[in-house]
């Protein structure tokens, strides 16, 4: 055995007291009774037993198994194709993004105040829900809300127009029959909100969710909204912040990736003053540009607002526009013929991938 | 320190074990360093006993030495370098990645580290055939964009699926599973999905993000924990003769300067480093990229090439691939 004590999940004070006991690897350790080593190492019963426990959990099966064979890219790529992507309603938008918001990955949308942050994350709560006939990914969505900014009535709006949507979009008796369980009643039901009121209260929210994902994994959708509103104030010790925050964002990651989850973080703007002039930049400093794999910058020209995708593994960069219409998030105005028409374009469209994601996956085997 | 027990050399029975600890020796090292004479006397065991004991033990412990000779033959036999398949990237790091070495891409969000880890991964998978460990700790990986990397080097969908299988995946987002997943790389464990190759690279993207909420305030521990990783890496590395590609964030300090993260102590790491800067002209693509070397034994520092990321397929691809074969066409090339 070749696992050093000291990479172990220990208190350095235990593994301190190990090593200098003599203990270098797990190999040294494995044959030992809790009481001989608190008598060797001069360890507490508790601590002893801990590092035992330790121990055997981590040779174990559970997470060492994903550790020691790992994935090819090839059997990945066939579990991306099934996780799908979370569709906005934009199609600008979704086609920038390769299909909409991705499942198995952390998004994090920035903005200036009202252009439209929670909007996005409304809508995507609502058309997580949208039953897989439908071209959706018939899931549940968890929204933690650190600012109250959620307002159930809009949820209700947004709702009820993806409601209308897909009756207009339903044809054959199948999707007719998913219908009948879409309703505005049942929409809201498979969203769960979650207040915090600060810091301390989200992280450790953040800690109870994988227990939350696997007494419920229908949810699909994770929304924080916002991530910086209660990091943005009552910090003094700005490096505490940031590692905080780092973990934090590992930790979402996990999330996503374990429990086959969206994660959708939003974010301020700050401005920054920088060789005399004034810029609008993400808060939470620069460090935390690294947190999230996708991210999103939404802001406005003129009257028009628009997203640009500003870092991605698997999508170019791309600005976009979009528009927050009555009902949704839409592009293209809200005139009647022309919503009749991105229906249209938009079950073409959630048709197309469907049979090129069977495709792919019978060449993949 | 390793714990004296029966069995780790031939004439330490249970008994001498017993008598030395008796005395309070308890380590290799405490019986090495101790008088035998008075400690025969002591415990009552016979001095050649121990003396044979100690010399065993020695020989076990020591390190073993090298003949320069032997080493530049090894060197010759076994380095190799990959092309990175960017021929600007290669340039840059004279002719591509070395066997044997820890190279460092570092850069802010969205300067496209992770697109020259993809593009490496599957240049050394689908053009030199060789194996690729790939260590995603941020959720970057993406195997869909590999693959449209790979659609635009060959056709075949067998060619491509062939290439993506060689390349294996590890996902671990905290300090410990890395350091597991690592120590069971260099023991060997990793069972390759395809066998018959040897794996030639390992890409880690990236090591910034599981160490830097680690590090700093008042705990010491996250220091401990970068520098085992950075001694698995170098292990990795050296003993099994593997590329080893890490990205690294950087960040903009109180003055606008760019500066790596994780610290001072984590610089003498890589051998060689790599800067990556968006390119803001206007007129400029969104996808051009500025590379800039800034640790190498080499090459002279400060060394800049532009290339451009959504280009990554045009007329460079078929230069690249070029030099990728002039320069190592299987495993077994030479180096001057």
């Amino acid at each position: 055995m070749h696992r050093t004590i000291a990479s172990l999940p220990l208190a350095p004070s235990v593994k301190t007291k190990l090593t200098s006991a003599g203990f270098d690897t797990c190999a040294d350790l494995k044959d030992l009774r809790p009481l001989q080593l608190c008598k060797e190492a001069g360890i507490s019963q508790e601590e002893a037993l801990e590092v035992l426990q330790t121990l055997r959990s981590d040779e174990g099966v559970g997470g060492a198994a994903a550790v020691r064979g790992g994935v090819t890219a090839l059997q990945l790529l066939q579990k991306e194709h099934a996780l799908g992507d979370i569709i906005t309603f934009c199609s600008a938008l979704d086609s920038a993004l390769g299909g909409g918001v991705p499942v198995g990955k952390t998004t994090e949308v920035c903005g200036a105040p009202g252009v439209g942050k929670t909007q996005l994350c409304v809508q995507l709560a609502v058309d997580v829900q949208i039953p897989v006939c439908l071209g959706g990914q018939g899931g549940q969505a968890l929204y933690l809300d650190t600012e109250g900014s959620f307002l159930v009535q809009r949820a209700a709006d947004v709702a009820q127009a993806a409601v209308e949507h897909c009756t207009l979009l339903a044809h054959d008796h199948e999707q007719q029959a998913a219908l009948k369980d879409f309703t505005v009643e049942n929409i809201l039901s498979r969203l769960w909100l979650v207040r915090c009121h600060d810091y301390v209260e989200l992280l450790a929210h953040c800690y109870l969710l994988p227990d939350f994902l696997t007494k419920h994994p229908e949810v699909q959708l994770v929304v924080i909204d916002s991530i910086a509103f209660p990091f943005r104030h009552d910090f003094e010790d700005f490096s505490q912040r940031t590692r905080l925050l780092n973990g934090l964002a590992q930790q979402l990651i996990q999330l996503a990736t374990e429990h086959s989850v969206a994660v959708v973080l939003t974010n301020q703007m700050t401005t920054k003053v920088w060789n005399g002039q004034s810029k609008l930049v993400p808060a939470l400093g620069e460090s935390w540009g690294h947190a999230a794999t996708q991210r999103l910058i939404l802001h406005w020209e003129g009257t028009q607002r628009l997203a640009s995708i500003f870092k991605s593994p698997s999508q170019m960069e791309a600005t976009v526009p979009y528009c927050i219409t009555e009902c949704e998030a839409m592009s293209g105005s809200s005139n009647e013929e022309k919503t009749f028409r991105r229906f249209l374009e938009l079950f073409l469209r959630e048709m197309k991938p469907h049979c090129w994601r069977t495709n792919r996956l019978r060449c993949g085997q | 320190m390793v714990v004296l027990r029966e069995g780790i050399c031939p004439g330490l029975n249970q008994d001498l074990v017993q008598a030395l600890r008796n005395v309070d020796i308890r380590t290799v090292e405490d019986l090495v360093s101790a008088n035998l004479e008075e400690l025969a006397q002591k415990c009552s065991v016979s001095y050649k006993a121990l003396i044979a004991v100690r010399r065993v033990l020695l020989a076990q412990h020591a390190a073993f030495p090298v003949s320069c000779a032997d080493l530049y033959e090894e060197l010759l036999s076994s380095t190799a370098i990959l092309s990175t398949g960017n021929h600007c990237l290669d340039k840059l790091l004279d002719s591509g990645l070395y066997t044997g070495e820890v190279t460092e891409l570092i850069g802010g969000p969205g300067s496209g580290k992770t697109q020259v880890c993809f593009s490496t991964a599957v240049h050394i998978s689908c053009q030199l055939k060789q194996s690729v460990v790939y260590i995603d700790t941020n959720g970057g990986m993406s195997a869909n964009r590999m693959l449209q990397m790979l659609q635009a080097k060959t056709s075949t969908m067998e060619e491509q699926m062939a290439a993506l299988q060689r390349i294996q995946v590890f996902r671990v987002f905290d300090v410990f599973s890395l350091l597991k997943c690592l120590q069971n790389i260099s023991a060997g464990e990793v069972e390759m999905a395809c066998v018959g190759t040897s794996v030639k690279a390992l890409i880690l993207d990236s090591v910034s993000a599981v160490l830097s909420n680690m590090l700093g305030g008042k705990q010491t521990e996250g220091m401990s924990l970068m520098m085992q990783v950075a001694g698995e890496l170098k292990t990795i590395s050296k003993d099994l003769s593997v590329a080893v590609l890490v990205t690294n964030h950087a960040t903009r300090d109180g003055s606008g300067q760019l500066r790596a993260g994780l610290g001072q102590s984590w610089s003498h790491v890589p051998r060689t480093r790599v800067l990556l800067h968006r390119v803001k002209r206007p007129g400029a693509s969104s996808g051009l990229r500025l590379a800039t070397l800034t640790k190498s034994s080499r090459q002279s520092c400060q060394v800049e090439e532009e290339f451009d990321l959504s280009g990554w397929r045009g007329p460079e691809d078929t230069k690249a691939g070029y030099s990728g074969k002039r320069k190592l066409e299987c495993d077994n090339p030479g180096v001057g």
